[in-house]
């Protein structure tokens, strides 16, 4: 694949007849630039400290600290990374390997929690004498922070639709309903932080917990298309989603407080009541989200 | 009668075009700056006596870096969605996708809608919306930049500008202008992902990817005109 990929830049660098005779003189090194920097992965054109942050080094320093999740320690020593700010987020680039697959595949598992026959745990792989856990690539169970972002932004669009017609669109409207969103992914993620404290393992990384709770746009988002289609479906969709939500989130956080708790405490009423709690929350939470009659 | 001031007699010449230069005063203090007024008969330019400055000065687009020539030549590729050309877009600018933002404004305005504050807010949040996906999307090999990323988001725009204005023409709420709007989405779509995954050296198999998100994009802008 790198060496099909190789050799079309070098095609490329021969310029094929083009309609019109436009100045081509920089696009030559352009390319020959882009051919060096395929091959050298480390020689990154642009010096650009936020871009440096996105792409750290895939086996550089391992930070401990956080129990069984590796924090990659990035590369490079520009002043963002070396902040607080890489304390409290692992690497984003790790909720960022997906493919196409895998995306389908965990929409299924959002959409259709009852079906999924396989586990729900994260298959863990040692990396440099830590335990750390596979990219969203290799193992369905991973969280991702694709589907969450692609999701908010289908909610966002969808609701717009919706405002359109009814006849109500303008252009505030829609970064107030941005804004209802934020907000209403900033209280899921609360709410599971605070399930996880009071069970008494808070050691979880937020970006897992961001991810998990943005999830709950995709059923929404589903919910909300299948409205504008037939405005009665939404009375029998929206508890549907908000139950499958409640049960994919109390499989998945299960299994985050079984990797974290003592044996003792495992099975105890306590944790089973704050689950059921919290797959209750997600029935107002989706109600709240999708209301967009009233503006 | 005896004049204070010897007034020169004035002399109306038939074929020339040029007013007679006013001759010096006798005296050397006042300041007088006399108007070269170059070799061409028809030139009305006057230039101050400040030796090469003025004819030796670059034409005022090259100077600043807007190439219509090149605007022109991206323009054109981008009016062919099945095909990509992806070398002309490598060096990217800014003047192009300013000149089609300002079109579609034009055209919401004619709409009745005052939308350039609201097209200038959408494509920064938009711009940088796509840098961080595509970026860590496509990891250590992808290479997009904030400006190239604006330059594509802004010249995909193209299509986006034409269904502006071609929905002054289309009855409001009605199919066509939901089909329009389906038809040149996926335009630009196509357009934007194409030069995306050719420019940035992302991988084929993230392709489907990316067009997603480019959809979202254009389809939040679609919004802005159907309603």
């Amino acid at each position: 694949m790198r060496y099909r990929r190789s050799s079309l830049l070098y095609l490329r660098v021969q310029r094929r007849p083009s309609l019109c005779a436009c100045s081509l003189s920089g696009d030559m090194y352009n390319n020959l630039g882009n051919q060096a920097g395929m091959q050298g992965p480390t020689t990154n054109p642009q010096p650009n400290p936020f871009g440096n942050a996105f792409y750290g080094a895939g086996s550089g320093l391992i930070r401990g600290g956080l129990g069984a999740y590796g924090e990659k320690f990035l590369g490079s020593s520009s002043e963002f990374m070396q902040s607080n700010i890489s304390r409290y987020f692992s690497n984003p680039q790790y909720y960022f390997q997906v493919n196409d697959q895998y995306v389908r595949n965990k929409l299924k598992v959002i959409l259709f929690p009852f079906l999924h026959r396989g586990h729900w745990t994260r298959i863990t792989e040692p990396v440099g004498g830590r335990l750390s856990y596979k990219p969203p690539i290799y193992d369905i169970n991973a969280p991702d922070l694709y589907i969450p972002f692609m999701a908010f932004g289908t909610y966002i669009v969808i609701a717009g639709f919706s405002f359109g017609l009814l006849g109500k669109f303008t252009p505030e409207v829609l970064s107030l309903q941005l804004t209802r969103g934020l907000a209403g992914w900033f209280m899921q993620v609360l709410l599971l932080k605070g399930l996880l404290y009071s069970l008494g393992s808070g050691e979880a990384p937020l970006l897992d917990i961001v991810s998990y709770g943005g999830y709950a746009f995709t059923g929404l988002s589903l919910t909300m298309l299948a409205r504008l289609c037939w405005s009665y479906s939404y009375y029998f969709l929206m508890p549907w989603m908000s139950l499958c939500m409640g049960v994919f989130l109390v499989k998945t956080m299960k299994r985050v407080l079984f990797t974290e708790m003592r044996s003792y405490e495992k099975h105890s009423s306590r944790q089973h009541y704050l689950l059921l709690f919290m797959a209750i929350a997600q029935f107002p939470l989706f109600f709240w989200l999708g209301k967009v009659a009233a503006g | 009668m005896a004049k204070p001031f010897s007034v020169p007699q004035v002399v109306f010449q038939s074929s020339a075009v040029q007013p007679r230069p006013p001759p010096r005063p006798a005296s050397p203090g006042l300041p007088f700056m006399s108007f070269d007024l170059g070799p061409a008969p028809s030139s009305s330019s006057f230039s101050a006596p400040v030796p090469g400055s003025f004819e030796d000065e670059p034409p005022l687009l090259e100077e600043l870096g807007i190439d219509t020539r090149q605007i022109w030549c991206k323009t054109s590729s981008i009016l062919n969605p099945l095909r990509v050309e992806a070398h002309l877009h490598d060096h990217a600018d800014l003047s192009g996708p300013f000149l089609f933002l300002m079109l579609f404004g034009l055209f919401q305005l004619l709409a009745g809608k005052l939308h350039f504050g609201v097209l200038l807010g959408w494509v920064t949040v938009a711009t940088l919306f796509l840098y961080a996906v595509f970026n860590l999307l496509a990891g250590r090999s992808g290479n997009l930049d904030l400006h190239r990323c604006l330059s594509l988001v802004g010249y995909c725009m193209l299509p986006m500008a034409i269904f502006s204005a071609a929905s002054l023409f289309v009855p409001r709420g009605g199919v066509t202008i939901f089909a329009m709007a389906a038809v040149l989405v996926l335009w630009s779509t196509r357009v934007c992902t194409g030069l995306l995954v050719e420019l940035a050296s992302c991988g084929d198999e993230l392709r489907g990817l990316v067009a997603y998100t480019c959809c979202l994009v254009y389809t939040g802008f679609s919004l802005l005109v159907i309603f």
